[in-house]
């Protein structure tokens, strides 16, 4: 009986935060994103109209977000059935997001206006660990430029 | 050529269902699935369980007390040992051969008590009972795989007459003409089973905790049904060896008496509550009319041997 409570306190917490903290994030990215709209971002390897990039720089942005255990439960729940993970669904597009806005972040600090050449790269962090709430890294890079398209 | 980045449409990536509807559906729909293999399964294996020859049986309850007797390293019997039993090895010898002599003619006594209801209930031809006497003063009788049936002293000290005792140990042997205790094992191990299977397709989270609490539930050995059923199993058994049903609900008003009937609701009782039992005894005693002053009946109820009383009181 004891476990059961448990269950539903853990699933209880994990949904109440873990909502809480999604739709704050939500939110902090639909704003971020307008403030970085000037920086263009292409997944082209070279600039469209290259007349005269007068710097080119490596930029990144990198982030963590973990699971909840409601998440997760769900998760568990949906691999009995199969079809789509919704819950899972959503944290990753936050991860791409983010980290898409930090590697705008990092070509705005350095002032380059156009990142080319835009990667995505993803990986679970607990991955084969049993028994652990699981997190997921997504790493966005590429070439950022100061151009003169603008 | 002009470029500018469009704001991304949302609702695309993440899906506008509601999180916690769609984990009330899936909740929902996993646990009835569940449910309803486990519930196939269990009716499947009650059907089936019925069949498994009883020399079979026998054999699996003896690689059980085998498996019982290398796991406690003693000469005595595994069984025993397994349930905890005192040793009576600390009394003096000539203390110790009058406890082994009484619990002998204890158990011989059980034993034909037995096999004479075992004949009044008409059990069929390759069942056994296997009686086995516990000196320790729980009140308390079961029966298990190989028809092994055990009682407690308590249980002896608990009724008033021969008939009680009879009563408790024909439900005993109903339990075993019924194929209820392999029913009860096949039953625990098919459904452990399909919930390690859950649990290893699941992961460990919700399968875990879910699978520990079904475990509880099915580990109430045998259900009420099962028990109705022995109740009137016993009742009739009494009528062929005594003659009359007298004496039937004696354990049970003495458990109701000492207050041992638990207070749970029915529904969670592994047994019928007891008032129950005695009206339904009662009400079949109605049913079948016995004229106490003809001269085919004789209505007194048979004492229990002086042997068997408790040495405490």
């Amino acid at each position: 009986m004891y476990d059961l409570i448990i269950l539903f306190v853990l699933l209880f917490l994990g949904y109440v935060f873990g909502q809480m903290a999604e739709k704050r994030h939500f939110r902090s990215i639909i704003k971020r994103e307008d403030e970085y709209q000037s920086i263009l971002t292409f997944a082209k390897r070279f600039p469209l109209n290259n007349d005269g990039d007068q710097r080119a720089e490596l930029v990144g942005g990198n982030v963590v977000i973990s699971v909840d255990y409601f998440k997760r439960f769900v998760a568990t729940l949906r691999n009995l059935i199969g079809g789509r993970i919704t819950t899972y669904e959503s944290l990753l597009e936050r991860a791409r997001r983010e980290a898409l806005l930090r590697m705008k972040a990092e070509a705005h600090k350095k002032g380059l206006n156009t990142i080319v050449n835009v990667k995505l790269e993803t990986a679970s962090i607990t991955k084969g660990n049993k028994n652990q709430v699981g997190a997921v890294e997504v790493y966005a890079y590429g070439t950022g430029l100061l151009s003169n398209h603008s | 050529m002009e470029f500018k980045n469009s704001k991304i449409p949302e609702g695309i990536n993440v899906s506008n269902e509601h999180p916690l509807k769609n984990f009330v559906y899936l909740l929902l729909g996993v646990t009835g699935v569940i449910i309803i293999v486990l519930l196939v399964l269990f009716y499947a294996i009650g059907f089936v369980a019925k069949w498994v020859p009883f020399e079979t049986e026998v054999k699996w309850a003896e690689s059980i007390s085998v498996s019982f007797e290398r796991s406690s390293d003693s000469t005595q019997n595994g069984l025993f040992d397994a349930l905890g039993l005192p040793n009576t090895d600390n009394n003096s010898d000539e203390h110790d051969e009058q406890y082994t002599l009484r619990v002998e003619k204890i158990t011989v006594y059980l034993q034909d008590l037995a096999d004479k209801l075992a004949v009044a209930q008409g059990l069929p031809e390759p069942i056994k009972i296997t009686v086995h006497y516990i000196d320790q003063p729980v009140v308390n009788a079961f029966a298990t795989i190989g028809g092994h049936v055990f009682i407690y002293q308590g249980l002896i000290d608990a009724v008033d007459s021969e008939n009680g005792l009879a009563m408790v140990m024909a439900h005993e042997i109903a339990h075993v003409k019924h194929r209820h205790p392999i029913v009860a094992l096949s039953r625990g191990l098919g459904l452990g089973v399909i919930l390690s299977l859950v649990t290893g397709i699941g992961g460990d989270s919700l399968s875990s905790n879910l699978a520990g609490h079904v475990n509880l539930l099915t580990s109430l050995a045998f259900s009420r049904g099962q028990e109705t059923e022995s109740d009137i199993e016993a009742y009739n058994t009494l009528l062929e060896y005594y003659g009359h049903g007298l004496g039937s609900t004696e354990l049970f008003s003495e458990l109701i008496k000492t207050s041992q009937e638990s207070s749970l609701p029915e529904l969670l009782n592994s047994h019928p509550l007891s008032q129950k039992r005695i009206e339904r005894l009662e009400k079949m005693g109605e049913s079948t009319v016995i004229d106490c002053s003809s001269a085919t009946f004789n209505c007194t109820l048979t004492l229990l041997p002086e042997f068997a009383q408790s040495l405490k009181e």
